[in-house]
């Protein structure tokens, strides 16, 4: 505990210093801008910068790419509230009651109640990411690559038995993934795969392209096919506003702290801040007295999908720099720039790069303070981003898009490959095909495929080495029964209803 | 949307196939040294294979019992979908010419003026401006070189 807050102080230590400062600065500036803009996401925004953040330091450039995820996660929700249009999909459950409310002539209240509800779910994701990473960071060490693999299979058995969607997409889509990841060398025996005699093939897929295409240009296909109509709501936070915001949110308390639950638990499980938003919003809605006032603009329904939104994002980091597992598609990208600066994300890190993690966790304090104060003084000039007509920024975003792709290998392929994610991700979307866990299958790809091999070894070829270790057994147990949650659950209410 | 679904999970089985195929003629057994290069592929391939057909066939059987349902896209959503992709695509093509930072101010002037219907001013300016500084940003800046193409090289000289 109090090592933790010793090493905290180191970390701020290195924040503060004004370099960091000034990137921290603009990188929220950036965030927010990148979250207000339809169609470019916070995957994207970072994606595309990495081959900027590359010639810089290695805590500062993570720290930037980090400050574009929170500016993106406070950012989003403006345009969700104002203009009815989510600028990220994390925002789309802020426009059930936060357009209304704004309509009705509260658009200040409304922005408020978002930004406090999103400032309260980071500050708890940032305490659990301070107090409870070293202790699980502490326990990972003792992993070997039965457990590594057990650690994924959990993951990917949350995504399929605890995600909602269609459980058989959510495998397909996580297999597909899987596959992507293998194409091109083989990194244990050199031999090429999946290539097909082929030579563009060889160098594989990269899953930042994917990103790029998959969430950004797959988001634009979705907004001009729905169209872009700014109705905007023009506002100012007015000192009123934030007196009833903060009312408000003591009145709600319990919307406040489900909001907050649910998203730091789903941020840390894998799941990231766009189910946790929904399903906040859920949650609150049905356990609510007046659950059918939802959707006209009440309070609790605009706190609760905030709140787990920003805490889902905060908490995402716990597993990636614990275990090397991103807990949203965003962290995945952060991760990709860590592994480039040649940190590899897991329990090692907080042996070897203590600086940098402790510089990490306390810039997410600092950023996450910063950027609440940043959107409640500008959230009206941020919003005016969306009044530049989307003829003009869309075919900015795309080019934008195209550097960041092009950017990661120096190839013109990618350029291409992004496009045709951006179709897949279209479709995906349309047919409810999950895109979350199947990128996260590509970046695990490398990583879970050599931890199954190198068990499989020391189990010399015995699938029961997985079952047999005391600290895989409980996790593989979790993963199958998880795996299986969707036909156990059905068959459960099934035998305990006959029997009463 | 089911015709789309069916024809989408008939594609991943498809997919499937082609990669159990390239598994085993790398071998997917145990090999001299664990398992052999296609080991972790051909569980991948046959998972895609058995999953998608179970897709495909939950489709299949709603398809006859209530129809095709909703079209994938909204009527008239194509048109403007491909108007971002056609020119996105030759935007790449011409990258290969004259390089990415031309293609795309042709690429920004051609989406602004034809089908946003932008006045000429702005298309102009933005058009020329943006690519501009982002040029000088990356390639001069962060020294990060952006793809010149075939001709590139020679048009920008600075």
């Amino acid at each position: 505990m109090v090592e933790n807050i010793n090493n905290l102080m180191v970390g701020l230590h290195v924040v503060f210093q004004p370099y960091n400062l000034m990137i921290i600065a603009v990188g929220l500036v950036l965030g927010i801008i990148v979250g207000v803009l339809p169609g470019l996401g916070g995957a994207n925004g970072v994606a595309i910068l990495i081959p900027v953040v590359v010639t810089m330091q290695p805590t500062s450039g993570i720290i930037l790419l980090s400050m574009i995820y929170w500016g993106a996660l406070y950012g989003g929700s403006i345009t969700s509230i104002l203009f009815n249009i989510p600028g990220e999909p994390w925002a789309v459950a802020a426009t059930f009651d936060g357009y209304p409310m704004a309509k009705k002539g509260r658009p200040g209240k409304a922005l408020v109640l978002s930004f406090l509800a999103h400032g309260v779910g980071a500050l708890f994701g940032c305490i659990v990411l301070t107090f409870f990473s070293p202790i699980l960071a502490e326990f990972a060490l003792k992993f070997g690559p039965a457990e590594v693999f057990a650690v994924m299979m959990l993951t990917f058995s949350a995504f399929v038995g605890l995600g909602g969607k269609s459980p058989l997409k959510t495998v397909v889509a996580i297999l597909f993934g899987f596959i992507l990841a293998s194409v091109g060398m083989d990194i244990v025996s050199g031999q090429l795969r999946m290539t097909y005699g082929t030579i563009v093939l060889m160098g594989g897929f990269n899953f930042i392209v994917a990103v790029i295409g998959l969430f950004g240009l797959g988001e634009i296909f979705l907004t001009v096919e729905e169209g872009l109509k700014v109705e905007g709501i023009s506002t100012k936070i007015g000192l009123k506003d934030i007196w009833e915001g903060v009312k408000d949110v003591i009145r709600y308390p319990k919307a406040l702290i489900t909001g907050t639950l649910v998203g730091v638990w789903m941020g840390f499980k894998p799941g990231g801040a766009t189910p946790a938003s929904f399903m906040a919003y859920g949650f609150t809605k049905q356990s609510s007295a007046n659950a059918a006032e939802f959707g006209t603009g009440v309070s609790p329904g605009i706190i609760a999908p905030e709140a787990a939104a920003h805490g889902a994002g905060t908490s995402a980091m716990i597993p990636m720099i614990t275990l090397g597992i991103p807990g949203s598609p965003t962290m995945a990208v952060i991760m990709g720039g860590l592994m480039i600066f040649g940190l590899q994300p897991g329990p090692m890190l907080f042996k070897e790069n203590v600086d940098f993690v402790w510089g990490l966790i306390a810039s997410t304090w600092a950023g996450n303070i910063m950027g609440f104060f940043l959107v409640l003084a500008f959230a009206p000039i941020f919003a005016s981003v969306l009044k530049v007509r989307f003829a003009i920024f869309m075919p900015l975003i795309i080019y934008v898009c195209a550097i960041g792709a092009y950017a990661v290998n120096n190839r013109v392929i990618d350029i291409y490959y992004m496009l045709i994610f951006g179709v897949l991700g279209y479709l995906f979307k349309k047919l409810d095909y999950p895109i979350a866990p199947m990128v996260l299958a590509l970046v695990l790809g490398d990583m879970a495929e050599s931890a199954m091999r190198q068990a499989l070894i020391i189990g010399h070829g015995s699938p029961l080495v997985f079952f047999t270790l005391p600290l895989a057994l409980p996790l593989m147990v979790a993963a199958i029964l998880i795996f299986f949650w969707p036909v156990i659950a059905p068959l459960k209410a099934k035998m305990f209803g006959k029997k009463a | 949307m089911r015709r789309a679904e069916i024809w989408v999970s008939v594609a991943f089985a498809l997919l499937g196939v082609i990669v159990i195929a390239d598994s085993i003629r790398l071998g997917f057994m145990w090999g001299m040294s664990g398992p052999e290069s296609g080991f972790f592929p051909f569980y991948l391939g046959v998972g895609v294979v058995i999953s998608s057909l179970f897709v495909f066939f939950n489709a299949f059987t709603r398809y006859r019992k209530e129809g095709a349902g909703k079209p994938l896209m909204p009527p008239g959503a194509l048109k403007p979908i491909l108007w971002v992709l056609i020119p996105s695509a030759a935007m790449v093509v011409i990258t290969e010419l004259v390089g990415l930072h031309i293609a795309a101010a042709l690429f920004l002037a051609f989406y602004m003026r034809v089908v946003g219907k932008i006045g000429w001013a702005t298309t102009l300016l933005v058009g020329i401006i943006s690519p501009l500084l982002l040029y000088v940003t990356f390639d001069k800046l962060f020294l990060i070189p952006l793809p010149q193409g075939l001709w590139g090289g020679y048009l920008l000289r600075f």
